[in-house]
């Protein structure tokens, strides 16, 4: 994928003026996860699920080394052909061999966020495959040739009349045809790819450790189809997905559809241990990659790391109200609002991704909604400060922070700028950074200062007696 | 080989000075339902339809879903006594019937051994799922703890397929059965 | 009892009047009040924006000028946070900034949980109030029932607002980083704004920059701190 995420203050601003309508979609959506979520949340002990949850994925990550040994050893004894991968390379490598030894003509893909970092579509699309993306909000946004606006939700920023036109162009269907009518159109087309791919692509939510099991979560049985009818079916995994016992599932998987959708559960869950066995349905072959492509650097980050516990539930997406005003395509890359915002300068470095850990107001309802508990705004503030030592803060900050630290680190400065804020002409240091103030007064109207600061008010009711 | 080694040394290397969290246990969870009046009202609350039925009407439930369909698709663990029409394959049978492994009356789950089939699961637009009485558990945790040996795939249904991707309206049937009927067995 | 008021430099400068009511209601609770000169800016704008080295320096000298303080009182929530729970972070074994920490307060925290106080009059009586949560109240200091509870039992009606909590979209340096995203929050904040007679919060930030806005799109509405909303209701003027 084309990372672009340093243009995410110029892209945030033109989606706004050119397209307000993702804007509708975006809060409509979000809005609506999110009361779901609030309420699954409080049909349970959330603190204590999201506590427990936390020290689990803690205990992994700290013993991954060992874990992923023992996932290795179990998907092995379970006939599944494991594969290591840094990142894109070793991924397209194992691809083009599958894709030539078993005449791959079609794959079906489920939904993977991962299959995304690592560009698995145009490396199968570039060796003649036919790749259908077989979640619906997905097939939509590859109909449009779009990334993932949405981890959970890839295409909610589209609105209802968008689609409908996009299936009218495409299919013929008429301009006001019903969403389930639409969904049947698409069903139809999809149906046939299930029936004939050789290659079903997935990735996973879970990988445990002690039985090798692969836990992937939908609502739609596209990834059941994907992962049982074409006769090879490849998983990529990133190595932060382990978790130590099968049990484990019973916690992760219900507190994972509770902060995502607001579900007991996800409709369909896919628990795969291996190929098919003699006589029975599935794919003869069953590949996992472990993916590394930037986490075990991230592993190695004293206050990063934490990053790793994540899920990929979306809850801290629908919980953001900066993501909520343009959804995720301005951030530039795969993962996007604020765990986007945290993870991507650890998967592509800060000098690619420093803008997204600006894209918040540190207003915490990310951490609150998180399954995992990663503090979310404590890691923003980490990261802009990584950026402002490794000095990719624009240079009108450093000014303007200088500035501002001298006016303010004097009583003086600060009562002469209290002085200048009230009509005296303003000092050269102010007039530099102009065009913060006009970013202010553009959409707010002119600062209005009191018409006397407080330290001066002081003077006269510092004698006041009680009741003033 | 080589970029296993190297990112295990990594990851080692990573873990050197940062200490090792604990694996905590997991506490079960009471209910404070009865599992099958649980398991029943989720369904219903999942847009499923959940019966609880002796062998005579779960025949019963069949028969009336069945109804001037041509064929049905059998999962392999389905008694002869349900076998009662004609098979289809699932690519082109309107109804699916299975046996399920197990039930779970916390998420209103049924799970669906590959060794039952995984088609017929899957592709038919309605699926009758048979679960025995005893096979409902109370929890995912009660659930998962007590199975030894697992088969190849685990497939957990607790609903109809559905998506809200197009406009962020709810359709049912997205690609799996679009209808999903549970009979509890006595 | 005596309290040390800081009164933060957007309050300073934006909404002096918060300064005047908390120090009268104060005293009028029979709270001595002192106000340090040499005080300014917490250092949060550069503590935010990852200028650590600049909010260090100012972190260094409000912790000098507040050292005696018998407790700090705050008419702000962020800045109330900024010291309570980031000056610590920011200096870490630092022992004055964790005794600071534990004796700073936003005021009406600091009403509530210090001086047990819950009903200050009935001056606010039949008043319409939109209440908005600042961030940083809510979520980092826990701030969310005693701001309703004394406005409430001062009889105001507290209007339902389905965004109360949701940030208004100032986050100080982001309202002019992200102008156009800021902007579009706070165009949700009043979209949603029931019919209210005052719109107040414990921040001046947010208060500021949601006056702004409501006055861009037309909706001359009395936006209050509520400092001023608490004196009122004590002394029962408006
Ligand atoms: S950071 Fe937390 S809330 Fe956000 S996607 Fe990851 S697990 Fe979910």
């Amino acid at each position: 994928m084309r990372v672009k995420a340093k243009l995410y203050p110029k892209e945030a601003a033109r989606l706004l003026q050119e397209k307000p309508s993702v804007r509708a979609s975006v809060t409509g959506a979000t809005l609506h996860f999110e009361r779901n979520r609030l309420r699954a949340y409080g049909e349970i002990d959330a603190e204590a699920w999201r506590e427990r949850a936390r020290r689990i994925k803690d205990h992994v990550l700290t013993h991954l080394d060992h874990y992923l040994e023992l996932a290795e050893k179990r998907l092995r004894e379970n006939g599944v052909q494991v594969h290591w991968a840094e990142g894109p390379e070793e991924a397209h490598r194992l691809l083009r061999e599958v894709v030539a030894r078993h005449g791959v003509k079609r794959a079906v893909k489920a939904k993977s966020m991962l299959t995304e970092e690592l560009g698995v579509n145009p490396l199968l699309e570039s060796l003649g495959v036919e790749v259908y993306e077989t979640d619906l909000g997905e097939y939509l946004i590859q109909l449009l040739g779009e990334p993932p606006s949405h981890i959970v939700g890839p295409a909610i920023h589209l609105s209802l009349p968008e689609i409908q036109r996009l299936f009218h162009d495409r299919f013929g269907t008429p301009l006001d045809a019903a969403p389930e009518a639409l969904a049947q159109v698409a069903r139809g087309v999809l149906r046939e790819a299930f029936l004939t791919a050789e290659l079903g692509i997935s990735g996973a939510n879970f990988l445990v450790a002690e039985t090798g099991t692969l836990a992937v979560m939908e609502n739609e049985g596209n990834i059941r189809l994907s992962t049982s009818l074409p006769r090879v079916h490849v998983a990529f995994v990133g190595i932060e997905k382990l978790l130590p016992r099968f049990q484990d599932l019973a916690l992760f998987l219900p507190l994972t559809a509770r902060a995502a959708t607001g579900q007991r559960l996800a409709t369909f869950v896919s628990l795969i241990q291996g190929s098919a066995q003699p006589g029975e349905e599935g794919p003869e072959e069953v590949h996992v990659v472990l993916v590394d492509h930037g986490r075990t650097a991230l592993l190695a980050d004293p206050e990063a790391w934490e990053v790793l516990r994540c899920v990929r539930c979306g809850a801290c997406l629908n919980a953001c109200p900066v993501y909520r005003q343009t959804g995720g395509h301005p951030y530039g890359y795969v993962y996007s609002g604020p765990i986007g915002a945290v993870l991507d300068p650890g998967l592509l470095g800060l000098e690619e991704a420093h803008p997204l850990p600006h894209a918040s107001t540190l207003c915490g309802a990310c951490q609150e909604a998180c399954p995992v508990k990663i503090p979310i705004p404590k890691l923003l503030l980490a990261w802009r400060h990584r950026a402002v030592e490794q000095g990719l803060a624009p240079t009108w900050e450093k000014g303007a922070m200088r500035a501002f630290a001298q006016v303010m680190g004097s009583p003086a400065l600060y009562r002469l700028f209290s002085k200048a804020l009230r009509g005296l002409p303003l000092p050269q240091a102010l007039q530099d950074h102009l065009p913060l103030l006009r970013a202010w007064t553009e959409g707010r109207g002119p600062l209005k200062p009191s018409p006397r600061p407080f330290h001066e008010l002081w003077r006269e009711i510092k004698e006041e007696t009680h009741g003033g | 080989m080589e970029v296993r080694a190297r990112i295990l040394a990594r990851i080692r290397k990573a873990l050197k000075e940062r200490p090792k969290a604990l694996l905590p246990e997991h506490p079960h969870l009471r209910l404070g339902e009865e599992p099958l009046d649980l398991f029943l009202r989720r369904l219903a609350e999942n847009g499923a339809e959940g019966h609880l039925l002796n062998q005579e009407g779960a025949v019963g439930l069949l028969k009336e879903l069945a109804h001037g369909l041509p064929g049905v698709a059998y999962g392999k663990g389905v008694p002869t006594s349900f076998r009662l029409f004609p098979e289809l394959p699932p690519e082109a049978a309107p109804l699916g019937v299975s046996w399920a492994l197990f039930a779970v009356a916390e998420t209103c789950t049924l799970a669906l051994s590959s060794e039952d089939g995984r088609k017929a699961q899957l592709l038919p637009p309605t699926h009758l799922v048979l679960v025995e009485r005893e096979r409902v558990y109370s929890t995912l945790l009660e659930a998962f703890s007590e199975q030894k040996a697992l088969p190849s795939a685990l497939g957990l249904h607790s609903g109809p397929s559905k998506s809200a991707d197009i406009g962020q309206v709810m359709v049912k049937g997205v690609h799996g059965p679009g209808r999903l009927v549970v009979a509890v067995l006595t | 009892m005596r309290v040390a008021l800081f009164i933060t430099c957007l309050a300073d400068q934006f909404y002096a009047e918060a300064g005047v009511a908390a120090v009268r209601l104060l005293r009028a609770l029979g709270v001595e009040v002192d106000f340090p000169e040499g005080q300014t800016c917490c250092g949060q704008p550069a503590f935010n924006a990852g200028h650590w080295g600049e909010a260090r320096a100012l972190a260094r000298r409000t912790i000098d000028i507040f050292q005696d303080a018998e407790y700090v009182v705050l008419p702000s929530g962020s800045c109330t946070s900024m010291v309570k729970n980031h000056y610590p972070e920011l200096l870490p074994g630092n022992r004055e900034a964790l005794a600071l920490s534990g004796k700073t307060y936003e005021l009406s925290q600091f009403l509530v949980q210090v001086l047990g106080v819950e009903k200050l009059g009935e001056g606010l009586k039949g008043r319409r109030v939109a209440y908005h949560h600042g961030c940083h109240a809510l979520r980092e200091l826990g701030v969310k029932e005693e701001p309703l509870l004394l406005l409430q039992n001062a009889g105001a009606e507290l209007l339902p607002w389905e965004a109360a909590e949701e940030c208004c979209g100032f986050g100080g340096l982001f309202s002019v980083k992200l102008p156009e995203v800021s902007l579009a929050m706070a165009s949700r904040k009043v979209a949603t704004l029931p019919q209210a007679e005052v719109l107040t919060s414990t921040d001046a930030g947010c208060l500021l920059h949601l006056a702004g806005r409501l006055g861009r799109l037309g909706r001359p509405l009395r936006v209050a701190p509520l400092a001023t909303l608490l004196w009122e209701a004590y002394a029962g003027q408006s």
